[in-house]
């Protein structure tokens, strides 16, 4: 026996920290009041106020904080998928995101030494984006603060805590304390982002429907240079780790995450000592390979769904709203999601372009999508831990086929990645809503087309100039609505899957609103009109 | 889900399946039939009947 290991430790990451600056509420003899207040600035605070931002709506932010990311641990989430980095790009942050962080498509699972089954997301992309990039979540919260700097210097109020809130008819007053002093500002919209512990939630009383798994883990943040493949690799029963669950994945800065599914029984304190760790470490990565410690965390999930994700003026997003087991990727990028569904109503709605009702589509399909990730991830928990031998047999008959066969491999399930929900039908769109690709096209972009401003697009397959013209005549210039004319054997219409003639309003997040089938001003009219919650003109 | 006859040789097929659990310790024997459920059930594919070949195999053993 040699001498025991010294486990070494990567120093601290340096966040950034942004001076608290007092705000002129302060000074005013009278309450001020803002379109859109946000509490929170998490990812999905950060990404709505982004959104906002470059909108024109003149929003703030109020944080607890002066830094991003959490003190004292590592990143929270790691991996961004396709629809929230398309997002990404129309708000300006992508390129940074793109340039630090990891791009990836292949994931691997494995059973003890076997890969049973793989998948490649590049093979369903349209996209001008991947599939998906890995990222400490502290470094996109530090994307967006500096992005936001650019376009409303002043929307962040940091140090600045939500001790009270009115929830009133025509908006909410917020009492907000910082170091120099407290006050309260009115605001039309009040949005809740401040996260699963949102004590702005629970003191309205709102049901979340919350549970707690015994499943138990522990992550461990690591830094370490060998030919690891770029890929997510998962294994259902790792042979180095007791035949219980482990996760691979790289981060920015070589920081790989490795996350091992412990024994339900085990004691938290014990399974994250370093020495504890180091040894699940050197099972996996053999006696050579030199590795530094970044973070040791261990964790068990729980999740939540809150009813209604709007309550008056008041709305909800992120996990303030809802969280699910963090398998596939689907808790982040739902806030961010979230945010982008929200920002565009908003604006239109402030702008007097939409009625109020057009916020209650928010809810309506952000719930739903939410509602589908708790039941993706839970299904995925599930199969990860069995509850009992029956169980245990099923999954065992599952891993034994799926060698062989393909048919077995999909039951297999260490994750179903992100994707952009679909939609259900609702008055906004009646035949659902679907998201659209970042497809590029005759030189742009689907994001570029949707710009900064906030308007719908319309795609017209194969239309001429004097068609277009002749549509932006009869609906005239107010409408929120850019009409092109879109190549029918582009690629564009391939990921639409339609031909000459087809028209396709979508909406400024990118999610088809309708598909018209032969246009007329009317129809465009009547499906715009729908879209933005208006009575359908006769 | 059908519940007439569709095996054409009912006994050949009972002859069959205890053949496949000979010499089968109790553990394996299940493991096997676990295996040949999936097997089955990638045969019929139809979600509705499948979940009312589980239901009514539920009820049968309850």
């Amino acid at each position: 026996m040699g001498a025991p290991e010294i486990w070494k430790f990567a120093p601290a990451y340096e966040l950034p920290s942004w001076p608290f600056v007092a705000p002129p509420d302060l000074a005013a003899a009278e309450r001020r009041r803002y379109p859109v207040v946000i509490a929170g600035g998490g990812l999905a605070g950060l990404t709505l106020a982004c959104d906002l931002a470059l909108r024109g709506v003149a929003v703030v932010v109020l944080d607890e904080d002066d830094t991003v990311g959490v003190r004292g641990a590592s990143s929270r989430g790691i991996c961004y998928a396709q629809k929230s980095l398309e997002i990404f790009d129309r708000l300006g942050v992508y390129e940074q995101i793109r340039a630090k962080g990891i791009t990836w498509s292949v994931g691997r699972t494995f059973s003890g030494a076997d890969e049973i089954y793989s998948f490649n997301l590049k093979d369903e992309s349209f996209s001008e984006q991947p599939p998906f990039i890995n990222l400490q979540q502290f470094y996109l919260e530090w994307f967006l603060v500096e992005r936001i700097r650019e376009l409303a210097p002043e929307a962040i109020r940091w140090k600045s805590k939500v001790v009270r809130v009115e929830h009133g008819n025509d908006g909410a007053q917020v009492e907000v304390e910082t170091p120099a002093g407290t006050y309260t500002l009115e605001t039309e919209w009040f949005v809740d982002a401040t996260g699963a512990n949102s004590r702005i939630r629970d003191e309205l009383g709102l049901e979340a429907h919350p549970s707690r798994h015994t499943d138990r883990w522990c992550i461990s943040d690591v830094r370490f240079k060998t030919p690891f493949a770029v890929e997510r690799w998962t294994w259902i029963d790792a042979p180095f780790n007791e035949g219980r669950a482990v996760w691979q994945h790289l981060m920015a800065d070589a920081v790989w995450r490795l996350d091992y599914q412990m024994d339900e029984g085990a004691d938290p304190e014990s399974i994250s000592r370093p020495e504890v760790a180091g040894a699940r470490l050197r099972e996996q990565l053999g006696p050579d390979v030199e590795f530094e410690f970044v973070w040791i965390g261990p964790y068990q999930y729980r999740d939540h769904l809150l009813d209604t994700f709007r309550v008056g003026r008041t709305i909800f997003v992120g996990d303030a709203a809802h969280v699910v087991c963090p398998f596939g990727a689907r808790g982040g990028n739902n806030g961010i999601q979230d945010a982008a569904n929200l920002g565009w109503k908003l604006a239109l709605v402030l702008a007097g372009q939409a009625g109020d009702a057009l916020i209650d589509s928010y809810h309506h399909e952000r719930h739903a999508a939410a509602a589908e990730n708790l039941r993706i991830t839970s299904r995925t928990a599930r199969f990860l831990a069995p509850r009992s031998a029956a169980e245990h047999r099923l999954r065992r008959a599952v891993v034994a086929l799926a060698r062989r066969h393909e048919f077995a491999r999909r039951i297999a399930n260490t994750g179903r990645m992100a994707q952009a929900n679909a939609y259900p039908p609702s008055p906004w769109a009646p035949a659902g809503a679907t998201s659209l690709q970042n497809v590029a096209e005759q030189g742009t972009t689907v994001m570029r087309l949707l710009g900064a401003g906030t308007h719908f697009l319309g795609l017209w397959l194969g239309a001429s100039r004097e068609q277009i013209a002749a549509l932006d005549d009869e609906l005239g210039q107010r409408r929120p609505l850019a009409v092109h004319a879109i190549d029918a054997n582009g690629a564009l219409a391939c990921h639409l899957g339609a031909g000459t003639g087809t028209f396709f309003l979508v909406r400024p997040d990118a999610y088809v609103a309708a598909r018209i089938d032969s246009a007329t001003p009317a129809r465009v009219a009547a499906a715009l009109a729908r879209a933005l919650g208006r009575e359908v003109e006769a | 889900m059908r519940s007439d006859p569709n095996i054409a040789d009912p006994d050949g097929f009972y002859e069959a399946w205890i053949a496949a659990h000979d010499g089968l310790s109790d553990a394996a024997s299940a493991d096997l039939d676990a295996r040949l459920v999936l097997l089955l059930a990638n045969q019929v594919g139809d979600m509705a009947v499948l979940l009312e070949c589980i239901a009514t195999a539920r009820r049968a053993g309850g």
